[in-house]
């Protein structure tokens, strides 16, 4: 029977019957549709996506007039960083940087970011951020923003001053960790505020919120709050959240944005209360399993992204890479992994953009 | 309602107060409480951490539920002393912690917990620990198993370090190794010769009591 050449989430090399590969996407999307009770992927889809898995050819795309919006994350640290930051470890400034994204990787918008890529480290290097945010708008064409992650763990002992709801909840002390997670979160809303404020008044075009609610339901609370109010002080501010995860993790557990409470929503439920902040785009976000194969991990990622794109009332911009959309959990994710993937969130789930 | 029912529901309903009432009931009844601790308190736990397992539920809940199991277990830890009974405790030591260089610790404790409701006394020692650190804990505490959990892939890495050190050390062939975390596969336990691997808190239970009931 014919093997097709194919990835486990962790990147390594298996190969696959097409049978095994239909039974792996089969298995990933009702993964999917049980969790977060959303309808699986029909037939047509999961022929579709098994094609595309078993293309071939190294690298697979879409057809001429399908493409989407290409936007990144991270900033410069793609190239400046080194392997353990997913980076390339080539050194160069960050104007060059931004204008390599635009003229020669062909990036629809880029961001500007700091080394440490948190909201909170950014606050005493402000005045640095806005000079070079205005130095590198004077040269740059496409939508340059600024980015970080709201990082709400950073604002826990021993980073900061609340107390660490892991710590406090292992001492049972389970009211006082809600609280601490109420009051990062106010701060961590204030902070964004003042960080958001001014590089939009350096000229940015607009403000990614990368992996948001990745210290779980506060931090995704916290960031919230603090989107709606830069939507209220900068309207004309273009404004991307992007989520950690295709599920908001319970550290606080009843944490509420409008009303609604915020663990537990997967991406389609997510999609609401981004475009109830004030956000423009909407990053949806499904983890890759390491133990499973890429069949398993793109079916069950296509099925949340899909509903997400459907439900969401603003774009949708997948986030694809390093152990997200199906693409394997390794620093440099293999390629003929990410093309297939991307093409499928294209194709089968209709994303917006990437 | 039967006492283990009322045990089960007021640890699946977060209620300290309930729970220490029917273990008192318990004591004042002369009842079985060893059935009562495993299939009234420890079931409503697994229940607990199925519900948190399928996101129906979160970690504070998970703690909760465990709060009101450990008040119930206050009281009835003494009785158990004077009777002379045994719950199916003694199935040893565990050491845990978050492997050098590795800061998470979330994920880690939610398997200390479910450990602990599985029968075993677990030494949490903690998220980024020192491997000689592990080493001296193992020494010390002469456990079972011991697991370390590696949320990077950069931090992984030295999972495999560990197990040469244990080898080093003379420990190695006295207990059992689990890995576990986001970027670790049962590959990667196989090429390190981890002895067992786990995906979560439920999978670690469900082994670990497997591995140490055959025993």
């Amino acid at each position: 029977m014919t093997e097709y050449y194919t990835r486990m989430g962790d990147g390594r090399r298996v190969t696959m019957t097409k049978e095994q590969i239909m039974n792996d996407i089969q298995a990933g999307t009702a993964d999917a549709a049980d969790m977060a009770s959303i309808p699986a992927l029909n037939a047509n889809d999961i022929e579709h996506m098994c094609e595309i898995i078993m293309d071939q050819s190294r690298v697979v795309g879409v057809e001429p007039g399908h493409e989407v919006v290409m936007t990144y994350d991270i900033g410069q640290l793609d190239f400046t960083g080194d392997n353990g930051n997913s980076g390339n470890g080539v050194d160069m400034g960050r104007l060059e940087a931004a204008l390599l994204h635009e003229r020669a990787l062909g990036a629809d918008t880029f961001e500007l970011a700091h080394s440490d890529y948190s909201i909170k480290p950014v606050k005493p290097v402000i005045s640095m951020e806005m000079q070079t945010m205005e130095e590198i708008q004077a040269e740059i064409i496409a939508p340059y923003f600024y980015g970080a992650m709201p990082n709400m763990g950073l604002y826990y002992a021993p980073d900061g001053p609340y107390g660490n709801p892991a710590d406090l909840m292992r001492e049972f002390k389970i009211e006082e960790s809600m609280a601490s997670s109420e009051a990062a979160a106010e701060h961590l809303a204030r902070d964004i505020e003042f960080v958001t404020t001014r590089l939009q008044a350096a000229g940015s075009d607009g403000f990614n919120f990368d992996t948001t609610g990745s210290a779980g339901d506060a931090d995704f609370v916290g960031t919230l709050n603090g989107v709606k109010k830069l939507r209220e002080l900068c309207p004309e501010a273009y404004i991307n959240v992007g989520a950690a995860g295709e599920s908001v993790m319970g550290i606080h557990g009843m944490i509420e944005f409008e009303g609604e409470i915020a663990a537990g929503l997967y991406p389609h439920q997510q999609a609401q209360l981004v475009a109830k902040a004030g956000a423009n785009v909407f990053g949806a976000v499904c983890n890759t399993n390491t133990s499973r194969s890429l069949a398993w991990n793109l079916g069950r990622a296509v099925t949340f992204i899909k509903k997400a794109v459907e439900d969401s009332p603003i774009p949708v911009h997948v986030d694809m890479g390093m152990g997200v959309g199906g693409i394997p959990m390794f620093e440099t994710p293999p390629l003929d992994a990410v093309a297939r993937c991307n093409k499928a969130m294209v194709e089968i789930a209709k994303v917006d953009g990437v | 309602m039967s006492l283990n029912d009322d045990a089960k529901n007021a640890v699946m309903t977060y209620n300290n107060k309930k729970a220490v009432e029917v273990a008192k009931k318990a004591v004042a009844e002369n009842a079985d409480i060893v059935e009562l601790i495993e299939k009234g308190f420890s079931a409503g736990m697994t229940e607990v951490g199925a519900l948190f397992e399928a996101k129906k539920v979160y970690l504070p809940h998970v703690m909760a539920a465990a709060a009101a199991m450990n008040a119930a277990m206050d009281v009835l830890n003494p009785e158990l002393e004077k009777r002379g009974a045994e719950v199916s405790a003694g199935l040893g030591t565990v050491v845990i912690c978050t492997i050098e260089g590795d800061i998470h610790s979330i994920g880690k404790d939610i398997v200390a917990i479910m450990l602990k409701v599985a029968g075993f006394k677990v030494e949490n020692i903690g998220r980024d620990v020192p491997l000689d650190q592990i080493v001296d804990a193992c020494k010390k505490y002469k456990p079972v198993a011991v697991g370390t959990s590696a949320l990077m892939t950069s931090t992984m890495v030295h999972q495999k370090t560990f197990e040469e050190k244990l080898k080093a050390a003379g420990i190695r062939d006295s207990l059992l190794t689990n890995v576990g975390g986001a970027p670790v596969t049962q590959q990667w336990a196989d090429e390190i010769g981890a002895d067992l691997y786990t995906e979560n808190a439920s999978d670690a239970a469900a082994k670990f009591t497997a591995a140490f009931e055959k025993k």
